[in-house]
């Protein structure tokens, strides 16, 4: 392969972002296809623990992604989740894990157009970024270890 | 062991376009436990299911991802195809090729792994899915209407006639609301009370209605279907079986000088009053804040002239406890009153009033038997000014929307006033006239062609009292923003509505939620305005937001379809996409800890206490528990409990993992 | 420290609680953590600069539970675990006394949690100064320097959890890490599953952590585990202005919200 593709995984919500996406392709607005997206009922659902395991199994970049502030459709499953990444975006910094792959985004189920700029977006800025070699180099060793230990 | 099946669906060329399809069959049939993989042209076609349903019999298939278009299309019709071929319904997935994929990514070979990845990923969360079954919630089919306007009115008739009961609560001595403080109503000009008054009475007769007034709820608990309400019915300090209304104690009470609220304050009434002459029920309340009795002990002048000895001076509030099913809220709405403005001299001079006092002073039956009057002197007003938008669309005084019932009475005041005053001049100041609706333009036009009231575009900045004179200082922005001052006789501002008094109390008994102006909040602002966010409770009227006559009366029968809608069946079927607490044997019962942080979360406080007590009753254990009636299935609490003591069916943290293991490793 | 044994010895002789959780001094001369049931043994009490566990653990342990009404000598951080304990429902305040200790060793008499709310209110709620000036350091570091800190760190770790069975926080009966389905944290002790792990125990400790620093001081193999937790304890201030454990309502940063919450990272 000449150019690295990037693995990115897309964790959104069903009643924005996913309809949202569901609207680029009914638009038939093109996008880069190096991500795979994932369906939760709401952000709030969204555990952090699957942005690690992504991380943890190859993945190069993650999106997040659910209704805009006062659009939940459960009202507030989308406040809490604010909350909780502003948490984890702090720890991770503190940890010096790469926040710069991870995009954050809102996009409503009218923003099919958004939603292919929010995935080209971050599979270009991933793709400048390389792969996420430190990352994966501990979850090689980890491995090696695992393997030595049995 | 896991018997997959997978379907792919070209979508006629939709998918097969850019995807090779084939290629998918394949490589998806080659994966472990995967019994079954095909494509077909169109799997929604009655072919294309009656092929999945012959193959979940003839493979004995434990599960099948259907890869075609978006699960927001078409995942209620394969569910369904399943079921019909005896598998459980949520043992089907859909797997989105369309609208995730072959629409949006270029025809090559990246476009078609990544379609295997996508259907790769729902095999292995299939694998994992349990069967689940739909959640059947009672329901008890009363309805509690909560507020006597004409929207609850309405709405508790409309109930009434579908064949259900209704428990109807007013927390003022008579239902009606302000509706039958009106004098006459746009866009027709009839009178208010004349065709008010026939619901009201058609409400107290209704067999199937139970009219509280005087009441108020005090608690509420339960779910959709499975309420349990609390209603406090105050003392009306007489026996409402004896008192036969015929009203001699009212003329007979001394206490004779409290401010009439019905009259807006501009006439008096005694302790012991009906509100209104048509007042339902007809029946006297002693107001014991004002009554001499309460006061100093004596006097009990009603219980000596009462014919029927009903007057019961030691009759304690009632608490009712009833079991209901669902609930409309029609608490309607309030004005602010004309001491909210201080450059119109904060409501201290007694000619500058509100739409309401106007209404009062037009009708018939009001405080002048209809005479225009003004309320200092009681003098024919022969200038009169009047204010729209006092308040309304003024972000600096906190309220930035539009008040929308205030352009069309407006227009209805100046209007009565030149057909009671013939010779008198009536200005308006507007900022723009809105009148949408039906004839409510041509009203308007009306007043201005027909009856030549002055509209003038423009703010009035200030008012002040000169010689027994009102000076009313503005601007003409038709003219140039040309200063402008008139002096008249009287000025009625058309106040902004507001929430009505004890709304937020209300919504936080009721666990609903409301906006910043304490209007109560609908579920969604175009395709759920009838419901809440708390199944099973609606709303009507202007208790959402300042409406009219019409509006109110429309939403109000919404509102008694969604009751009657829910009412048709004896139980209520819900998907059974919620959360649950782990539950496992003594002494643990649960990994549960009962920190109860989920409860907060959770938007529909479907959380609740689940107490174990051993032999003696003592409680060992409390933990959490989730009503399923309340659960909307969102999932926050499952994420936020740290000892993953709460899942989610149809999204467990099982299948979340299964599905980033699956889209990032080859199984 | 006189004060403080007199006040034990009352209340245990008026059968006011039924334990006094405290420190002493041990064999070895090292302060340890006592349990008195017995008014005789009061004397054994002490307080110094040296006793600075935080006893707070203790009073949700079945073991110290099964006594009954427990009083507890209390520094800042143990009061403050005492209010989230409370506000967590994981301790009621009709069963513990709090012989409180001031800044500078007094003893205090709190006659109920609110008197000890207004105590704490006025306190110095943030960091230690030690710790506030590592987190400084560490956070001047760029992110691969940050990451290789961490790294090493964490390369440590042998997974006994003492950091978690030393925090009064961490009192779920199934933590985490002992779910297996999904198996969210490998068993065993690898790079990326201690890393796993010390992330998932301070985001569940975001907006709780009261800095004791026990765990900290916990970890066998010096894991500055504690520098975590607190760096969240600075950010949920500055984000959203509040401390953990001042008040026994329930207020933890991740279980409530505010509408108008502001970042700057989501587009
Ligand atoms: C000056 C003026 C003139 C108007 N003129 C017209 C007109 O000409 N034509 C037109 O179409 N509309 C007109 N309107 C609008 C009209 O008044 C409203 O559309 C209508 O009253 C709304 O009805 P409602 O039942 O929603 O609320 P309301 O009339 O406010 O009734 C609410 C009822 O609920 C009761 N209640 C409140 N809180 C509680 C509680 N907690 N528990 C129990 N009961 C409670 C109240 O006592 C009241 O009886 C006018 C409004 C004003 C202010
Ligand atoms: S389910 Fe979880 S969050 Fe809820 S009370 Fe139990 S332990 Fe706490
Ligand atoms: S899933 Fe959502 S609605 Fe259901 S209990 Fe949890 S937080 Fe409440
Ligand atoms: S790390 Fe989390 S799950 Fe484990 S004990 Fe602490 S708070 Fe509970
Ligand atoms: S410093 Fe450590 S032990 Fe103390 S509260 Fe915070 S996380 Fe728990
Ligand atoms: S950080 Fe220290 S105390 Fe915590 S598990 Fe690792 S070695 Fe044990």
């Amino acid at each position: 392969m000449s150019e690295f593709e990037p693995k990115v995984v897309a964790f959104v919500c069903n009643w924005c972002t996913y309809a949202g996406a569901d609207l680029t392709g009914t638009s038939r607005i093109k996008y880069a296809s190096n991500v795979k997206i994932i369906r939760f009922p709401c952000t709030g659902r969204i555990d952090f623990m699957l942005l690690l395991k992504s991380f943890a199994n190859g993945a190069d970049g993650i999106i997040v992604s659910g209704c805009h502030p006062n659009d939940c459709h459960y009202t507030s499953g989308n406040f809490h989740a604010k909350r909780r990444w502003i948490m984890f975006k702090e720890l991770m910094d503190f940890m010096g894990i790469d926040m710069n792959r991870i995009t954050f985004s809102w996009v409503s189920a009218a923003e099919g157009a958004r939603w292919a700029e929010v995935v080209n977006s971050t599979v270009t800025r991933v793709r400048e970024l390389g792969p996420y070699v430190s990352y994966k180099q501990m979850v090689n060793t980890s491995i090696e270890e695992e393997v030595t230990h049995a | 062991m896991a018997r997959i099946g997978v379907f792919i669906c070209h979508c006629g060329e939709n998918i097969s376009a850019t995807v090779d399809c084939g290629r998918v069959a394949e490589t998806i049939g080659k994966l472990k436990h995967v019994a079954y993989s095909t494509e077909y042209k169109y799997m929604c076609s009655d072919p294309g299911q009656t092929l999945i349903k012959d193959a979940i019999k003839e493979y004995k298939l434990t599960g099948i991802v259907v890869s075609a278009c978006s699960p927001r299309m078409h995942e209620p019709t394969f569910r369904k195809a399943a079921a019909e071929a005896g598998l459980n319904p949520y043992l089907c997935e859909m797997a989105n090729l369309r609208e995730h994929c072959s629409w949006v990514h270029e025809k090559n070979d990246m476009t078609t792994e990544k379609a295997i990845d996508i259907v790769r990923i729902l095999v292995e969360k299939v694998k994992i899915n349990n069967a689940l079954l739909p959640i059947k919630v009672p329901v008890t089919k009363t309805a509690l209407v909560i507020g006597g306007g004409i929207a609850g009115i309405q709405s508790a008739l409309d109930i009434a006639n579908t064949g259900h009961k209704v428990i109807l609560v007013e927390r003022s001595p008579s239902i009606g609301g302000h509706m039958s403080q009106l004098s006459e109503t746009f866009p027709t000009l009839d009178c208010s009370q004349c065709i008010l008054t026939p619901r009201m009475v058609e409400v107290a007769q209704h067999p199937n209605i139970t009219l509280y007034t005087y009441s108020e709820v005090e608690s509420l608990d339960g779910f959709i279907g499975n309420f349990t309400v609390k209603i406090r019915k105050k003392a009306r300090s007489i026996d409402e079986k004896d008192c036969t209304g015929c009203g001699l104690c009212t003329t007979k009470c001394p206490q004779k000088k409290i401010p009439n609220e019905f009259e807006e304050g501009m006439g008096f009434r005694p302790a012991i009053y009906t509100p209104f002459p048509q007042a339902v029920p007809n029946k006297p309340v002693i107001d014991r804040e004002h009554c001499t009795y309460y006061i100093k002990g004596k006097c009990k002048v009603c219980e000596i002239v009462c014919p029927t000895k009903a007057i019961r001076f030691d009759q304690p509030d009632q608490i009712l406890e009833i079991q209901i099913g669902a609930i409309v809220i029609a608490t309607g709405f309030d004005i602010k009153r004309t001491d909210f403005f201080p450059e119109y001299g904060f409501g201290k001079y007694k000619d500058v009033i509100d739409g309401l006092q106007f209404e009062r002073l037009a009708s018939a039956s009001g405080p002048t038997g209809g005479a225009i009057l003004r309320p200092s002197d009681g003098v024919v007003p022969k200038n009169i000014v009047f204010v729209a938008c006092a308040g309304s669309r003024d972000p600096a005084k906190g309220i930035a929307y539009c008040s929308k019932i205030c352009c069309m009475y407006t227009a209805k005041h100046a209007m009565l006033y030149k057909h009671k005053v013939h010779e008198g001049k009536a200005h308006v100041f507007y900022m723009d006239i809105r009148s949408a609706g039906k004839n409510y333009d041509e009203f308007v036009r009306r007043a201005i062609e027909e009856d030549y009231v002055n509209y003038i575009r423009g703010r009035v900045s200030t008012i002040y009292e000169c010689d027994g004179k009102l000076i009313v200082k503005g601007v003409d922005t038709l003219l140039g923003a040309q200063p402008l001052e008139i002096v008249a006789d009287m000025v009625v501002l058309a106040t902004a509505g507001v929430a009505n008094s004890g709304a937020e109390e209300l919504a936080q008994k009721l666990h609903v939620s409301y906006d910043s102006h304490k209007f109560f909040a609908e579920a969604h602002p175009k395709l759920k305005p009838v419901e809440t966010n708390t199944a099973g409770i609606f709303l009507a009227g202007a208790c959402q937001n300042p409406k009219d006559i019409p509006d109110s009366v429309s939403q109000a029968s919404g509102a008694a379809v969604k009751v009657a809608a829910l009412f048709s069946q004896n139980e209520l079927t819900r998907e059974p996409l919620v959360a649950f607490v782990n539950r496992c044997s003594p002494p643990l019962y649960s990994t549960c800890v009962g920190c109860f942080l989920c409860q907060s979360v959770c938007p529909y406080q479907a959380i609740e206490r689940e107490e174990f007590k051993n032999r003696d009753g003592k409680t060992i254990k409390t933990v959490a528990k989730i009503n399923e009636g309340l659960c909307q299935g969102c999932g926050t609490c499952v994420a936020l409990c740290r000892s993953k003591s709460i899942d989610l069916h149809g999204y467990t943290n099982n299948q979340m993992y299964t599905e980033v293991m699956a889209l990032l490793n080859v199984y | 420290m006189h004060n403080l044994i007199l006040k034990a010895k009352e209340l245990l002789e008026n059968k006011i609680v039924s334990v006094i959780i405290g420190f002493e001094t041990g064999s070895s001369g090292k302060v340890r953590p006592v349990f008195i049931t017995d008014s005789n043994k009061a004397d054994s009490l002490i307080f110094d600069e040296r006793c600075i566990q935080n006893l707070a653990v203790y009073l949700t342990k079945k073991e110290v539970k099964q006594f009954g009404k427990m009083g507890i000598v209390a520094t800042l951080p143990i009061m403050r675990s005492i209010m989230v304990l409370i506000s967590e429902q994981q301790l009621s305040p009709e069963n513990v006394v709090v012989l409180g200790i001031s800044g500078d060793g007094e003893v205090l008499d709190f006659a109920d949690i609110t008197v000890m709310q207004h105590y704490i209110e006025k306190c110095e709620l943030g960091n230690p100064a030690k710790e506030q000036d590592m987190l400084a350091t560490l956070n001047r570091l760029n992110m691969q320097e940050k990451f290789e800190f961490w790294q090493k760190e964490f390369s440590k770790c042998i997974k006994c959890y003492a950091c978690r069975q030393s925090c009064p926080m961490c009192y779920c009966t199934r933590c985490a890490v002992e779910c297996n389905q999904p198996q969210w944290i490998p068993v065993q002790s690898n790079n990326l599953g201690n890393m796993e792990w010390h992330i998932l125990r301070a985001m569940h400790l975001a907006g709780r952590c009261i800095s004791c620093g026990e765990c900290g001081r916990a970890c066998p193999v010096g894991i500055p585990c504690h520098l975590l937790t607190m760096h969240l304890v600075d950010q949920a201030q500055s984000y959203f202005g509040v401390y953990a454990g001042i008040s026994d309502k329930m207020s933890s940063v991740l279980s409530t919200y505010a509408p108008n919450d502001k970042e700057s990272f989501i587009i």
